[in-house]
């Protein structure tokens, strides 16, 4: 019974034998992941339940005049423009002191990125404790230095809402960028760099010149996927604010889930979700151009 | 702060023995500022579980010397129900990490070792890929009808099947990742000396690949185990609950509980952080999957 691979006459069933592998996990996808979608579309546009379901635009010629919605459309991108900035200057700051080697770097390394792992429930309990106004352990603190905390009420003023529950995505999500960074800093070739100080360039100089251009497809990798990720934000807002006070921390995730399953208008929901989904792609297909841009050139 | 760190690129040669250590100095000064800020939040919750109510409330606040009770621990897990919570939990993370660790290791093997017509292997890849694209908001809506017409909210089963699904596309990818790396020679040989093709899966290639695929099961397990927005639409009632949802369900109440509330928090962050730990080497690798790859 030996059997040559490289022969042409293959065995029939070494042919059937990678569908029959691949199959299960098609079938999975296209009754949870695809077959959910067409259901979604449908129920967008329609109005009215059951027997009284008709066609129409209803739901998404909603969208443009709801006030709710653009105002969550603007939380959201304040939110994701915001947190992105800071995370990505953060973390790429913290990859640049743990770059060389370091006493302690995988101590510091592992450590840092403990935000990062925690479940998005447990970060959101985690910074009600820390943020409550009255006995926090942020206001706790500020008090005991001498500074008055009266106004300073963090998630439940609707001046500081959105502030702070940016606050701890940075928190959390900062880790993230530090390690993909990290991982870039590390994959580049030590040479250029040498060659550059050899050349009478300076730290900055280097590091602007000849590290950053070379860190370029990890930086576009890390800040693709933590787009994708604030765009849908939902978890930490949920628990710390539920989208308030008022609508002040409501983003998109908040009020498609509030329109869906407390006001139950699912077909509204779903319309609004294709919007999320809509601006998802279009953001990432951005992205993934300049990457393709940047491996050809 | 961006700027500084990369002084320490020149070379001390040029800069001088003393311009050396001053800034590993700063550096260390930055490294454990960073380290405070990572860790204080953290460590504060767990005091929070582990003191009386009037320390929780001391002002200023205790950091450090306050008299350990375990009461929160006691009254969350044996009067309150969250010990149903976390058997829960574990269940639907247990279970649905197999279905997909076992479903999608075996479409992987496939797209990863045999030319489909049509390059139909790479498209079916990175159509699997996209799947995981979708916001959860987008599929939840739908998910939620879909169980309700099918009676099975409020279920175990429900959460098992759905988080399979959100699994699958990652365990393919990582582990087609894991199965390129390995010569094609080895199955031959195996397929040489009698082997059946799954035969030589098993006996040859899974053995080779089990970090990556222990790896890969530990995610799995990581995702199933922080999921919220999912579990929160699909299971309301305390007997199908997971541990976040009962988290956030005593958190968003009236009077907050703050010691059950971190106790319960406490025992949800632990499995975690003791999985994230022992998968550090392929962090870089799942997280940054598919856009690496791709």
């Amino acid at each position: 019974m030996i059997r040559n691979n490289k022969s042409p006459s293959r065995p029939r069933r070494e042919t059937a034998l990678p569908y029959l592998l691949i199959a299960p996990t098609v079938a999975v996808l296209l009754a949870l992941s695809i077959y959910p979608l067409f259901y979604a579309i449908r129920i967008s546009l329609q109005t009215g339940t059951g027997d009284a379901a008709r066609w129409s635009l209803a739901n998404f010629a909603r969208l443009a005049s709801d006030e709710f919605f653009l105002e969550a459309l603007a939380h959201t991108f304040i939110y994701a423009v915001v947190a992105l900035t800071f995370e990505f200057l953060l973390g790429l700051g913290l990859a640049v002191l743990l770059d060389r080697p370091l006493r302690g770097r995988a101590f510091f390394r592992s450590a840092l990125l403990i935000p990062m792992m925690l479940p998005p429930v447990v970060v959101g309990v985690v910074w009600r404790l820390m943020l409550n106004s009255d006995f926090g352990a942020v206001n706790g603190t500020l008090k005991s230095v001498g500074i008055n905390t009266e106004s300073l009420t963090w998630t439940a003023s609707p001046l500081l809402a959105l502030g702070s529950v940016i606050a701890v995505d940075i928190w959390q999500w900062t880790p993230f960028m530090f390690l993909v960074l990290l991982a870039g800093l590390q994959a580049i070739p030590q040479e250029p760099h040498e060659a550059a100080i050899v050349d009478g360039s300076s730290a900055w100089q280097t590091f602007r010149h000849v590290t950053l251009p070379l860190l370029k497809p990890a930086i576009l990798i890390a800040l693709l996927l933590r787009t994708m990720d604030l765009l849908r934000v939902f978890d930490q807002i949920f628990i710390l604010t539920e989208g308030g006070p008022g609508f002040s921390t409501e983003t998109v995730s908040l009020y498609i889930y509030r329109t869906a399953f407390r006001f139950f208008d699912f077909g509204y929901a779903a319309a609004m979700s294709f919007v999320l989904l809509l601006l998802t792609n279009v953001i990432s297909v951005g992205y993934i151009r300049l990457l393709q841009k940047q491996e050809t050139a | 702060m961006n700027e500084t760190p990369n002084t320490n690129k020149a070379d001390p040669r040029r800069r001088g023995l003393a311009g050396a250590k001053m800034s590993r100095a700063f550096k260390y000064i930055l490294l454990g500022v960073a380290l405070l800020a990572a860790i204080a939040p953290v460590y504060w919750m767990v005091t929070i579980s582990l003191k009386t109510e009037v320390d929780q409330f001391a002002s200023p606040p205790r950091w450090f010397h306050f008299a350990p009770t375990l009461e929160h621990y006691y009254d969350a897990f044996f009067t309150r129900s969250f010990a149903k919570y976390l058997t829960t939990s574990l269940t639907v993370a247990g279970l649905s990490t197999i279905c997909a660790v076992t479903l999608g290791t075996l479409a992987a093997y496939g797209l990863a070792r045999f030319k489909l017509r049509g390059k139909l292997d790479q498209r079916l890849s990175l159509w699997i890929l996209s799947t995981r694209m979708f916001p959860p908001i987008v599929t939840a809506v739908p998910l939620f009808l879909m169980m309700r017409d099918l009676r099975l909210l409020n279920t175990i089963g429900s959460l098992v099947i759905v988080y399979t699904a959100l699994n699958l596309p990652f365990v393919v990818w990582m582990m087609r990742g894991f199965f390129r790396e390995l010569p094609r020679e080895l199955e031959e040989a195996a397929m040489v000396d009698g082997d059946s093709r799954l035969g030589a899966l098993f006996r040859v290639i899974l053995p080779l690949v089990t970090p990556g695929l222990a790896a890969t099961a530990v995610f799995c397990l990581i995702v199933s185990w922080n999921e919220f927005l999912l579990a929160l639409v699909m299971t309301q009632t305390d007997a199908s609950m997971t541990l976040p949802v009962g988290i956030a369900g005593r958190v968003t109440q009236y009077e907050i509980k703050w010691g059950v509330m971190s106790a319960a928090g406490v025992v949800a962050m632990f499995p975690i952080l003791a999985f994230a730990m022992a998968v550090q080497r392929y962090l870089v690798r799942g997280l940054s999957l598919g856009a690496v790859k791709g």
